[in-house]
């Protein structure tokens, strides 16, 4: 979602070619990420040739504020809908940046690792809104993610094995 | 004007900018070099916007207030104390994940 998606483009910038071809998961019920994703593609297409991507969509694991109850249930279901596009893409590196979206994807490729069917490194970088608690999608995967990176010095104090690189959005 | 896609060009205009505590409205006006006053409405404010409002403030980048104190904070503003917002580095992001997948 928005502030999410111009946060992972920035991420992104800077990346070489070996990263390709990217495959962008969005939550069905998103709008707006979709025209940010491809107006970056289309300016990386004017300086890198093999410029290779694709979108797909899951559903949505859960609303803001939507209850703990629900959102188990519909992160599940999340969960097995992410399951045939993980194991399709296959993907050699995940990374994403907290929304709600990632928490599925995540636990999946974690899921085909431990199957082992496919090891994916999980690449996860707070937000840079988030000074002094994580979010609710870092609490989770600063368990499961092979790399967790903060971008505040408190954050790195509090939890210990993530990577504290600075501002880097 | 309430959703036009983007106020970049208002906000290269302007000499000061008002917002509330959302990330993308401060990061935005800040990169700008725009000197900026956050406006805190907390009833209304998920607690962890204003965590970057906060330390945006303690760093020294921007004004903080909220609703009542804003015409106060105006008129007794000084503006040129504000320091300025360095951008964020994505090249260490890039870095720091060639150096993990050997890729350098």
């Amino acid at each position: 979602t928005g502030g999410h998606t111009t946060e992972v483009l920035r991420l992104l910038s800077c990346l070489s070619e070996s990263y390709s071809p990217r495959h962008y998961v969005l939550a069905d019920s998103d709008k707006m990420s979709e025209a940010k994703i491809r107006s970056f593609e289309q300016k990386r297409a004017e300086t890198f040739s093999e410029s290779q991507f694709s979108l797909d969509r899951i559903p949505r694991s859960r609303e803001v504020r939507q209850s703990w109850i629900s959102s188990v249930l519909t992160t599940l279901y999340s969960i097995l809908y992410s399951l045939p596009l993980t194991y399709k893409r296959k993907p050699d590196l995940i990374l994403c940046n907290g929304p709600g979206t990632c928490v599925p994807v995540c636990l999946s490729a974690f899921l085909l690792g431990l199957l082992q069917i496919k090891r994916t490194i999980i690449v996860y970088v707070e937000s840079i809104c988030r000074v002094e608690t994580l979010s609710l999608s870092g609490k989770i995967l600063y368990y499961f993610s092979d790399y967790f990176i903060v971008q505040w010095p408190d954050l790195k104090k509090k939890y210990p094995k993530s990577v504290y690189l600075g501002r880097i959005v | 004007f309430r959703f036009k896609d983007s106020l970049a060009e208002e906000l290269q205009s302007a000499d000061l900018v008002i917002s509330h505590a959302g990330a993308g409205s401060c990061l935005e006006a800040l990169e700008k070099g725009k000197p900026l006053i956050v406006v805190i409405n907390e009833k209304l404010m998920d607690n962890h916007q204003l965590e970057l409002a906060k330390q945006l403030h303690r760093d020294g980048c921007v004004l903080y207030c909220n609703c009542s104190t804003l015409v106060e904070t105006l008129q007794s503003m000084n503006l040129s104390a504000l320091k300025p917002f360095p951008p964020g580095q994505p090249e260490k992001f890039a870095s720091f994940l060639d150096k993990v997948l050997g890729l350098q």
